[in-house]
């Protein structure tokens, strides 16, 4: 009946969708991109070099570039758009990939650093399996808290697109996050426009960028 | 370990009845399933929903936070986990008369055994003796799952005030739940029990609220649609308990 931390889990599917995703080398398994960029990340993030609050947004640059090419934005994009991508325009996706990619880079950016910052060194990293069929992949994962005696999962659903594995959606205790913003989404559209939706999420930029995260 | 059984059951079942996995994922949401609209969440009761997610929002900004955030700061975190694990041991009739509803026998002897393993040895449930020692590890069962099992479908998306998001399904379940609790049968109904009841439920709410204090943090940073981000929030995630739950044991 409760939910279960619903904004705890956002923050850890936002991490996982743009921050601990995919190696994108030919030669790796999905399970095995999936690994080695979690362990870049976390030796970023890690590093003495880098500690201190004050070194933020140098950690946060850091990781998006380990990440950033790997990642297939568009196709984020287009998933959460569902039926209302195939009516837009070119030029509306295009800026709807920019828009959306940069609000959830700027929503869960700063939280995930400050998240990572006290828990990092309090979690294991699990890498239980890959499931690969066809041009689609799915690796199931698991964040231990051995102080809590806890478990989250974290399963990376993901693509081949010329010959690289791609991460397309991020399921986080059993919360897919293209799922999840798709239905925001469609409500919004459903209830006034497409144009409404770009606005809200215009919007919501300028209000984050002046707004700094709780944690 | 109870995932990974249910992996292997739904993974040989998916072979077994003929189905490739690109079949089984399309059918719970995945690849296949993604460019097409999602099934359209009945919710006749949107506008009381709405009035019902900002009420206990701001019911625990300015209560539960505040008195767990005290609570927390008198209480030492193992003692708060302690609690949580006493509140969790004397709700197990609900659990335990569900598992039998669903004829999950094996399920039911280990909240059984939990029970009584940690009733007594665990301190009134205190500790977790039946998992730290005989490795009887603690399971979920509600009314909700027994009647999704038998094939009653969701009914609407409901909002409850102080418990939260659910649908009709499993708001029923939730007081069939409720009347599980032979706490409600054994004691009196005097005045001063109900308060003490009400203030058991609070004190339970008020302990889990202190484990969990980011709960509710950023809320707004990570969604564009609230109310949309919670209700398919939970949906998703109710959706996999009564997965699970029918495919567990």
């Amino acid at each position: 009946m409760k939910l279960p931390r619903l904004p705890f889990l956002l923050t850890l599917g936002g991490l996982a969708l743009f921050f601990l995703p995919i190696r994108g080398l030919t030669t790796d398994s999905p399970l095995e991109a999936v690994r080695s960029t979690t362990n870049q990340v976390v030796l970023v993030l890690r590093a003495p070099e880098n500690q201190g609050p004050h070194l933020r947004e140098k950690r946060i640059k850091q990781v998006s570039e380990i990440v950033r090419p790997l990642f297939d934005r568009r196709e984020v994009a287009r998933r959460t758009l569902g039926v209302y991508w195939r009516d837009r325009t070119e030029e509306q996706r295009e800026e709807f990939i920019t828009i959306f990619t940069e609000l959830v880079e700027k929503s869960y950016g700063e939280t995930f650093d400050k998240q990572a910052e006290k828990y990092l060194d309090q979690v294991e990293f699990l890498y239980d399996q890959e499931t690969i069929d066809g041009k689609f992949a799915e690796v199931s994962t698991r964040i231990f808290v051995p102080s809590q005696k806890k478990y989250f999962s974290i399963d990376y659903r993901l693509h081949q697109v010329d010959e690289q594995w791609l991460i397309y959606d991020v399921v986080v205790e059993n919360i897919s996050m293209v799922r999840n913003f798709r239905t925001q989404f469609y409500r919004i559209i459903g209830k006034s426009s497409y144009e409404e939706l770009v606005r809200k999420l215009q919007a919501k930029l300028i209000q984050m960028s002046t707004t700094p995260s709780a944690s | 370990m109870l995932k990974k059984l249910i992996l292997i059951i739904s993974v040989a079942g998916v072979f077994l009845s003929g189905f490739s996995l690109t079949e089984a994922r399309a059918q719970r949401g995945s690849a296949g399933q993604d460019e097409v609209a999602p099934q359209p969440v009945a919710d006749p009761f949107e506008p009381f929903n709405q009035a019902m997610l900002s009420f206990n929002l701001k019911l625990d900004e300015y209560v539960l936070h505040p008195v767990a955030s005290g609570y927390a700061a008198v209480l030492p975190l193992g003692a708060r986990q302690g609690v949580g694990r006493f509140f969790y041991n004397i709700n197990t009739a609900p659990r335990l008369g569900n598992k039998l509803l669903q004829m999950k026998l094996g399920g039911a002897g280990r909240e059984f055994s939990r029970f009584v393993i940690n009733t007594t040895i665990g301190g009134l449930g205190f500790f977790d003796v039946a998992d730290s020692w005989f490795g009887l590890e603690a399971s979920h069962a509600d009314f909700g799952q027994t009647l999704a099992q038998y094939g009653i479908s969701p009914g609407p998306y409901l909002v409850l005030p102080f418990f939260g998001p659910s649908t009709v399904r499993d708001a029923v379940g939730f007081s069939v739940d409720g009347a599980m609790q032979p706490m409600n049968y054994l004691l009196p109904t005097y005045p001063e029990i109900i308060a003490a009841r009400g203030g058991w439920v609070m004190g339970s709410a008020v302990n889990f609220r202190s484990l969990n204090p980011e709960l509710f943090e950023n809320v707004d940073r990570f969604s564009v649609d609230l109310y949309g981000a919670v209700q398919d929030g939970y949906l998703q995630q109710r959706e996999r308990i009564i997965q699970d739950a029918i495919a567990g044991e």
